[in-house]
């Protein structure tokens, strides 16, 4: 196994990739706002879980371990009291899980190059605490110049944790923000996205990006809307930019 | 406060499908040759994503919506700050809401 080093602007021989504390804090305090939508809609979760007939500990089990609102919600829709008494459908469960979090796959495939060179006792909880907002932050970090790996964990663990404490809160007690919607915490991720994309957006190449990206997903949108919406335009966009450029070996990213 | 032990293969096998998602892209990416073309496919994807991520809320065609994303495009491309805009559009969102 080689140990080229991951950066595109080719730093000097036998670099690693730094991982500091200094780095985590700096994704710490970026992921702050959208931490607030997370532990919002983790108050959610509890209570669909609560009223799907989850105990609060099962419930802050589930958002530990899976972590992932859509994944969560469409799983627990199907362990309520009825679908237990019938027998869960286990491999209908698995299968929605998965769906539900292939844009993850792509995800993780544009970390390589980041955290690539890192050992895997670093890159792997890393990639356990990813989620769609801490992982667009990271991508806009990097765009800004950020190479310190620990953001992208440090940003991580900013989601996670209200996303435990929100289950927990709405699990027993939650009414308090049982609508996240009302407060526009909805449209937290979109905003996100939209404010994030425009500030990468720079060349021409770009717009050859956003055009086949956008008609890729106003197409999925239309025929089957939900999971695979993200995934086929993060893939045209992908495959459009992979087209446009020159064949020929990289020294980009570590294999 | 307990778990029903009925439930834990399940836990292990949606925290199995959920990880295995959020690492098989990082996992595979080693096998792949380090080409000038995969390189373009990643740095493009990020922008497609987010594309895919607000494309379905401005296609389902409520003012608030399209409104707020106007704003936030104004407000990144006039201060610079994404982070404001971001919130500039949630704000943007629940005061069209509460008034339509």
């Amino acid at each position: 196994m080689s140990f080229r080093p991951p950066v595109t602007a080719a730093p000097p021989q036998g670099a690693t990739t730094a991982f500091s504390r200094s780095g985590f804090l700096r994704g710490f305090k970026r992921a702050q706002p959208l931490a607030v939508g997370t532990f919002a809609y983790g108050i959610a979760f509890g209570l669909l879980a609560r009223e799907a007939g989850l105990a609060p500990l099962e419930a802050v089990l589930m958002s530990a371990t899976v972590y992932s609102g859509s994944a969560q919600l469409a799983a627990v829709s199907q362990l309520g009291p009825e679908a237990r008494a019938a027998g869960i459908g286990f491999g209908a469960i698995v299968a929605t899980i998965l769906l539900l979090n292939a844009r993850y796959v792509l995800y993780g495939a544009t970390l390589r190059p980041w955290l690539g060179a890192l050992p895997a006792w670093k890159s792997y909880p890393s990639l356990f605490v990813l989620g769609d907002g801490n992982w667009i932050l990271a991508m806009r970090a990097w765009d800004e110049g950020e190479r310190d790996a620990a953001f992208v964990i440090g940003s991580g663990a900013a989601m996670f944790t209200p996303w435990l404490a929100g289950t927990l809160t709405g699990s027993f007690a939650g009414t308090l923000l049982a609508d996240p919607a009302r407060f526009g915490l909805d449209f937290l991720l979109v905003s996100f996205s939209a404010a994030m994309g425009v500030a990468m957006f720079r060349s021409r190449s770009d717009l050859w990006t956003v055009g086949v990206a956008l008609a890729a997903a106003l197409g999925i949108n239309a025929v089957a809307p939900g999971g695979w919406t993200i995934v086929g335009a993060g893939l045209a966009g992908g495959l459009a930019a992979w087209l446009r450029a020159s064949p020929g070996a990289s020294r980009a990213f570590r294999r | 406060m307990s778990i029903d032990p009925a439930l834990l293969p399940l836990l292990v096998a949606m925290a199995a499908a959920s990880f295995a998602c959020r690492a098989g892209g990082f996992w595979f990416m080693r096998f792949v040759p380090a080409t000038k073309r995969i390189e373009a496919a990643l740095r493009a994807t990020p922008l497609a994503v987010m594309v895919g991520i607000v494309a379905p809320a401005a296609a389902r065609g409520n003012v608030a919506e399209i409104a707020a994303l106007a704003l936030v495009a104004i407000v990144v491309r006039t201060t610079g700050n994404d982070l404001v805009a971001a919130l500039a559009g949630v704000i943007a969102v629940a005061a069209l809401r509460l008034l339509g």
